[in-house]
């Protein structure tokens, strides 16, 4: 573990901004894009970070092992795992990996491949998402969801009675834009809960970021092809160096991948006549974080060292970060939890900032406690319907308080 | 007869006067002893004295040492015991931690699952 860290823990020069979506694909080339470090800020949470930088939350949470996703503590340093080894596959129209959580849109730029890459959010283990060659059939704006009978099942059980459709709105799951697959019930969709990016919570869909899926869309025509694959072990080369980037396997398909990786290395370490280090693609595969590590030099000489990771300034704002409104007198609120311990409480408001859509959520220091507070609400109606989506979603019993009262 | 009664005078005259003169020597001679052994008596209760006081205080001391002994054990006892009611205080102290922090483990991976929950359709 020691040796993988090492190679990443000093930050290079530091940069205003850095790319996060778009990437030449330098002929005979796996690897694009690269590390990079940001000091964190108070009230930074790890979801906020990872969406202002395109990446999931499945992948932040990979590259920094310990770091509490909610309540990380300010002036920690972060990795932003903004390096990815390409998918094996063809490249052309869109691959998904979902072992890796990404979808790649491959395009022809003039004599050149760019790939543009998204973090998404993948079906779960009891409905997951479908592997294979597919297609986009249609694309919709503001699509209507129409509610599948076993989702509608699964909120009647949790005594939340869904409508048959959804209209287009904050209350739609599929967000502002879909593309329909071949594949039938399967749609690339927005969301309108932007923290489940990088988890494995969709029916078998794949959802975006709201501002990724938009770029998505307008980028990709009918008819184009979509392949779908699980693929944890990646391997790759750039300037002459091999590289291995694990993934949390999925599902029990794992203990294949682990094997096909490792005839892919013995069959490599025999073309070239020289030692693998095993030791360290175990490790790697061990730690399993997400990010490409270099193992073997294919050319001898080649530089084995990865490279820096440039360090970011901290945006002013990150994008999407969820805003809570100044509290108002009059208006009504939930008490969400009230709680000893300050992290707990700050923890709970988070959780209760990042829903979608979002119910507002502050802590209040009490003489020996803390108080998660959601809110301001416009009026009775709108705190009783956030009490039953804290009490439906996250178990939380909270207690209406009404507006305080003029004498 | 008359030599019978000079014999007889003379047996009862002579041991009068030989008694008389060995009690004056012998008297002095007593007085003397005594003194001596007087003096040797005074010295021997001295020496007694001295020798008891001697026992006394070597007592005095050996008591006093036990006594020292017995309350530098006693406090050595006692701050063992401390230590041992420190250590186990400590213990605790580190268990209860340990609980809390377990505790609040054990919270933010509930939090967790129910956040993630909460991100499904």
């Amino acid at each position: 573990m020691k040796s993988v860290q090492k190679a990443l823990s000093f930050p290079g020069h530091r940069e205003k901004k850095i790319e996060r979506n778009r990437f030449p694909v330098a002929r005979g080339e796996d690897v694009i894009g690269r590390l990079a470090i940001i000091r964190l800020e108070k009230g930074d949470t790890l979801p906020d970070i990872a969406r202002h930088f395109s990446l999931g939350i499945n992948a932040i949470s990979a590259a920094n092992p310990g770091v509490d996703v909610w309540v990380p503590e300010a002036g920690e340093r972060i990795l932003l795992p903004l390096s990815f080894i390409l998918p094996d596959t063809p490249r052309k129209g869109i691959v998904v990996n979902l072992a890796a959580m990404r979808l790649f849109q491959y395009k022809e730029d003039g004599k050149s491949l760019v790939v543009t890459t998204y973090p998404i959010g993948v079906g779960t283990s009891e409905r997951p998402t479908p592997t294979g060659n597919m297609h986009v059939v249609r694309k919709a704006v503001r699509p209507t969801w129409h509610v599948p009978a076993s989702i509608a099942k699964d909120h009647r059980e949790k005594g939340d009675i869904l409508p048959a459709a959804v209209p287009p709105g904050p209350e739609n799951p599929l967000g502002e834009y879909a593309l329909y697959l071949s594949k039938s019930g399967y749609l690339i969709h927005g969301t309108n809960k932007p923290a489940s990016i990088g988890l494995t919570a969709t029916n078998g869909c794949l959802r975006l970021y709201p501002e990724n899926v938009k770029m998505l869309f307008d980028d990709t025509p009918v008819k184009t092809p979509v392949l779908i694959v699980d693929q944890p072990y990646l391997i790759g080369q750039r300037n002459g160096v091999l590289y291995l980037e694990a993934h949390k396997p999925l599902d029990e398909s794992g203990a294949l991948a682990l094997k096909e990786l490792y005839a892919k290395l013995r069959a490599m370490e025999k073309n070239a006549g020289r030692r693998l280090d095993w030791e360290r693609v175990e490790e790697v595969q061990a730690a399993a974080r997400g990010i490409p590590v270099p193992i073997f030099e294919l050319r001898q000489g080649s530089e084995m060292e990865a490279a820096k990771p440039v360090e970011v300034e901290h945006p002013e704002r990150l994008y999407g970060k969820p805003e809570v409104p100044a509290l108002k007198l009059h208006a009504w609120y939930v008490l969400a939890a009230d709680v000893p311990d300050k992290i707990e409480a700050q923890r709970i408001a988070a959780i209760i900032n990042h829903q979608g859509p979002q119910i507002p959520a502050r802590v209040f220091d009490k003489s020996d406690n803390y108080r998660v507070i959601a809110g301001p609400f416009n009026d009775g109606g709108e705190a009783r319907e956030a009490a039953k989506r804290l009490k439906i979603d996250l178990e939380i019993d909270g207690i209406v308080i009404e507006p305080v009262k003029n004498e | 007869m008359k030599k019978v009664l000079f014999l007889i005078t003379m047996m009862l005259v002579l041991p009068a006067l030989m008694i008389g003169c060995a009690t004056t020597g012998d008297l002095q001679k007593v007085q003397a002893d005594q003194k001596m052994i007087d003096a040797k008596a005074d010295q021997a209760l001295k020496d007694a004295q001295a020798a008891k006081a001697a026992a006394d205080a070597a007592k005095v001391q050996a008591d006093e040492t036990s006594a020292r002994a017995e309350s530098a054990i006693r406090a050595a006892e006692e701050r063992e015991k401390a230590a041992v009611e420190r250590e186990k205080a400590a213990e605790e102290r580190a268990r209860a931690a340990e609980e809390q922090e377990r505790m609040a483990e054990e919270k933010a991976k509930k939090a967790e699952a129910a956040f993630e929950k909460s991100m499904k359709k």
